[in-house]
């Protein structure tokens, strides 16, 4: 303890020392005079008795106190001021070194927040979800009384509650609005660990048929819908035209990020209550103690148990329990967040490299320095202690600016890529950021601090003394060269990454749609089943709406449809063909007879719907290419023009389900109904006004001025029903930009990073260059005196650069082609090792590197031979 | 430049300071260094200056006090005296350095 103490008393206790010394000698001194020694020869006795003054002040200073800190304390010290003392290659220092930390903590907080720690609730690795599995990779939603039995039997689970998504319209605050909403058990919110901030959650009663309507808000709702407003609680709000009592509001966190704005009790209709219809998901917490091999092994025995009540046609379907956060990340997403992390950490490798070339370059006056510490007696390890705290003053500076830059480089990319990322995901600097900005800053300090000691020439003092600049520098400068080898390699490997992802861009940007992308706007209505609760409702819906629309000036055609391109086809269902075995899986996409027209989607065989395909008619189905292909394939059918299939068809409520006879009437060509990358699905048409459902999306396509014409379009749909709102206005382009955004934008961050590694190679080998022809200034006076020309001196220090580029380039090559396997996977029909990517980033880096090798080429080419020869060089 | 190599370790250092205030009661550092060098009959290398450093951890350690006075040459310096813990700490030293060279001296005669 009296250690510690020693190092706040340290003045004190130096100045009383002193005072002793003072007087020890002074008592010593006066021994010897009284002895017969004169003044001058006593003060030396006296010395020379006394021993080494600064080695007793060196010890006395080691034995009272903490030394390893005073010494750490004093060099960080020192190293501020050395680095205060040199602003102008601080501040590069400190720049490129904040750019490096400061980008990788940014993208470390992505990768936390998304891959590794992806989970916000409180223990989160109980979390899990139930699935039914028709196959055993693959999962599917189940359904209610499978549900109701799962939860009736199982000892494992603390909590496993369902959750449906729904779109109701809230009307009373203003304009009609669109919500997304998620029906949930009563214990959903236990499930997760949040308890609502104000209010509460539902009660188990909550759930029973005929309960009073209640609705839990989440604090972005309560903020965008109602300002705020407490008095919101306990008070009633219209959804659907039912008044539903506002319960509870979340505290602001992960659901805020999700796109249901409330959450209401499921409470199961009669009609519900079957095996046949699958459209429930689950959210479900493990008791403490149970591990997932138990939750799946006591959910499969559940599931067999159930054999005899569960129809034959799923009797080989089993039940899967995962961790909950296994589907929220997709691997293209979870591959670009690697990749791009990896490319992130490049550019701070090569950022290292940068500064270490630095302050090697600096390293010749500190030789003198540190010869002369050595002299005085520092051992070898204090010296390179020295100077790892001195870069650590330096990276210190760099790592705090890096932080901030991380929080802004968070601020201006995280609503851009808000929707890209699950709403799990808390992106943010937290704790264990901030540890990994340490870590990261404490392995740059080694790597950058380590490099200069061990040049540092320990030496004779006499020797480094009396030797002359150019000398001992030669190992220094092999090793900065190889230092900037090392970064046009880098560089190289990060400009070949984002030009490959650039490119694979551009082939994503040219697929064909299959649809009119330009001058559609679109648009979803949600029919609330007060109002529309038979389907000949819905029918006149339709009907009316399209009428109304076609009369806006500046529509061109009206359509309605299930689902939008692009977006997915929400309802996949079993295909079958009467009198065969087997079955197909197809995407289920409801459309009216002006959809093909609307989207400029070819018909290639057979006939469109018509009005004839009403209500009371024999089905009537479309198919895809896909769809026709597969028929082919596998029933052998030529012309499915006129053939009958059966297929799993959904009632109105789309709460069950039972097969159908639909007579094929027509083909069309394929329509990407998801993003572009992905393959083209199997895909049956059926008629909205056939086999109607409660939400729609209309698709409208005007005659110039999209915008313009949508106030037309409100009115029109107003006119067929005033309380509907409207949601989710987007254009086809819009729609499309969104579904590259995937692509898009790691493309852009690599790409960004790429430029980076360019400049700061550009910067290293720069410097090298200048630093060598300032060395040879005599040398190329003494040349161009002996009849060089100025353009052969030019074409020398090019010449040196572009050998040093030509051997990163090489390096660069050799790790492009090891590296090829891992964006492979991102790149959508482009090869990893595309020859036109490679010359277009090898011939960039050299033109780069000519450059950076300009400025000093003309620097020597102008040097003045007498000039360099009168002074002493 | 390795460390000033007293002939006497710190250890041992310690143990002739605190018998040498003992014997003498206050004094200060440089009467100490002068004693330790006078009855040791010149034989011991002593850098006077290695006290010092043992001093300081003796205060710490509260086995010694220190006071501030004037020396014979009208200088402030610090009188350092024993205290009671430093006096058991003596005896402590005094049994511990007997046992050693004890040990020492039978393992030395086992060798012959």
């Amino acid at each position: 303890m009296k250690r510690i103490l020693a190092l706040f008393q340290k003045r004190r206790l130096d100045s009383e020392l002193d005072a002793e010394i003072a007087a020890h000698l002074e008592l010593s001194e006066k021994e010897s005079v009284d002895a017969g020694l004169s003044p001058a020869e006593a003060r030396r006795a006296a010395r020379m008795r006394f021993g080494g003054i600064e080695s007793v002040k060196e010890q006395h200073r080691d034995r009272r106190s903490l030394r390893g800190i005073e010494t750490f304390w004093r060099d960080l010290r020192h190293g501020f001021t050395v680095a205060a003392r040199e602003r102008g290659f601080s501040l590069i220092a400190i720049g490129v070194l904040a750019l490096g930390i400061g980008a990788n903590t940014a993208m470390f907080s992505l990768l936390d927040a998304t891959l590794l720690r992806p989970l916000p609730f409180p223990e989160p690795e109980r979390l899990v979800r139930v699935w039914e599995a028709p196959e055993p990779d693959r999962v599917n939603t189940f359904t209610t009384l499978d549900f109701l039995d799962w939860k009736r039997l199982n000892t494992v689970f603390e909590g496993l509650s369902v959750e449906r998504g729904v779109g109701m319209a809230l009307t009373g605050e203003g304009e009609p609005v669109r919500l997304t909403g998620r029906l949930v058990s009563p214990d959903y919110f236990d499930v997760f660990g949040v308890s609502p901030a104000l209010g509460r959650g539902f009660l188990p009663d909550e759930e029973k048929p005929g309960a009073v309507p209640v609705v839990v808000l989440t604090s972005a709702a309560w903020r965008t819908q109602f300002g705020s407003d407490a008095t919101v609680l306990n008070r009633d709000i219209e959804l659907d035209g039912q008044p539903h009592t506002v319960v509870g509001i979340l505290p602001p966190g992960p659901f805020d990020r999700d796109d249901a704005a409330f959450f209401k009790p499921l409470i199961f209709r009669p009609d519900q209550m079957n095996r046949g219809f699958h459209w429930l998901r689950s959210v479900a917490r493990m008791k403490p103690g149970v591990t997932i091999e138990q939750a799946q092994a006591e959910m499969s025995a559940i599931d067999v148990s159930l054999n005899d009540v569960t129809p034959t046609w799923k009797q080989d379907w089993g039940v899967t329990v995962e961790p909950y956060d296994k589907r929220l990340v997709d691997d293209g997403l979870r591959r670009s967040i690697q990749v791009a992390f990896g490319a992130v950490m490049l550019v701070l490798l090569i950022a290292c490299a940068n500064v270490a070339d630095l302050l090697l370059a600096k390293g010749a006056t500190r030789r003198r320095e540190m010869a002369v510490r050595a002299a005085l007696g520092a051992s070898r390890g204090r010296l390179v202690s020295q100077l790892l705290t001195e870069s650590l003053a330096l990276c210190l500076v760099g790592a705090i600016a890096g932080v901030g830059l991380a929080q802004l480089l968070l601020n201006l990319a995280l609503p851009l890529a808000a929707d890209a990322l699950p709403f799990t995901a808390d992106v943010g600097l937290d704790l264990r950021v901030l540890a990994f900005s340490a870590a990261a800053t404490l392995s740059v300090v080694l790597l950058i601090g380590l490099l200069p000691s061990l040049q540092a020439s320990f030496g004779k003092l006499s020797q480094t003394m009396s030797q002359d600049s150019r000398g001992a520098s030669a190992s220094r400068e092999r090793l900065r060269r190889a230092l900037v080898v090392s970064e046009v390699a880098l560089s190289l490997v990060l400009l070949c990454g984002s030009l490959l992802l650039f490119k694979s861009l551009l082939q994503l940007q040219h697929v064909d749609l299959g649809v009119r992308v330009g001058e559609v706007i679109t648009m979803s209505v949600d029919l609330p089943p007060s109002a529309y609760s038979s389907p000949d409702s819905a029918r006149r819906f339709y009907r009316e709406v399209v009428e109304q629309l076609e009369a806006v000036a500046g529509v061109e055609s009206a359509s309605l449809t299930s689902d939008l391109p692009l977006e997915g086809v929400d309802q996949g269902q079993g295909l079958s063909v009467p009198g065969r075995e087997g079955g197909e899986s197809v995407r289920y996409k409801r459309i009216d007879p002006n959809y093909l027209a609307t989207l400029d989607i070819p018909l290639l065989a057979g006939r469109n719907f018509e009005q004839r395909d009403a209500a009371d008619a024999p089905l009537t189905a479309l198919i895809n290419e896909e769809l026709a292909a597969a028929l082919l394939r596998d029933y052998d059918m030529d012309n499915p023009v006129g053939q009958i299939v059966e297929i799993s068809t959904p009632n109105y409520e789309n709460s069950d389900g039972e097969g159908a006879n639909y007579q094929v009437v027509g083909i069309v060509r394929s329509e990407r109904t998801e993003e572009p990358a992905a393959e083209q699905e199997a895909v049956v048409y059926v008629a909205l006004q056939q086999v109607p459902q409660m939400d729609a999306r209309i698709v409208v396509r005007t005659a110039g001025g999209a915008a313009a014409t949508m106030t037309g379009i409100r009115e029109a749909i107003r006119r067929v029903d005033p309380n509907l709102p409207i949601g989710d206005v987007r254009t086809m382009e819009q729609i499309r930009d969104r579904s590259l955004r995937g692509a898009q934008q790691p493309t852009w961050v690599i790409g960004g990073f790429a430029v980076v590694a360019a400049l700061l190679a550009a910067l290293g080998l720069y410097g090298v260059l200048a630093h060598a022809v300032a060395q040879q200034r005599r040398e190329i006076g003494i040349r161009m005196a002996l009849g060089a020309r100025a353009t052969d001196v030019l074409q020398r220090v090019l010449r040196n650069g572009l050998v040093l580029v030509a051997t990163g380039l090489a390096l660069g090559m050799a790790a492009t082609f090891a590296l090829t396997g891992v964006v492979e996977s991102m790149l959508f029909q482009v090869s990893a090792l595309d020859p036109e990517v490679i010359a277009v980033a090898c011939v960039s880096m050299l033109i780069v590197g000519l450059l950076a090798s300009y400025v000093p080429a003309r620097r020597a080419a102008s040097v003045q031979p007498m000039r360099v020869l009168r002074d002493e060089g | 430049m390795s460390r000033t190599n007293a002939e006497v370790p710190y250890g041992t250092l310690d143990l002739l300071i605190l018998k040498t205030l003992d014997t003498l009661g206050s004094v200060h550092g440089y009467r100490i260094a002068r004693r330790i060098e006078q009855v040791s009959e010149e034989a011991l290398e002593l850098s006077q200056g290695s006290v010092y450093p043992a001093l300081i951890r003796l205060e710490q350690e509260k086995w010694i006090s220190a006071k501030w006075g004037i020396s014979e040459t009208n200088r402030k310096v610090k009188f350092y005296s024993l205290t009671a813990a430093g006096k058991k700490q003596l005896q402590v030293e005094v049994e511990k350095w007997e046992r050693t060279t004890a040990f020492v001296a039978r393992f030395l005669e086992s060798e012959q």
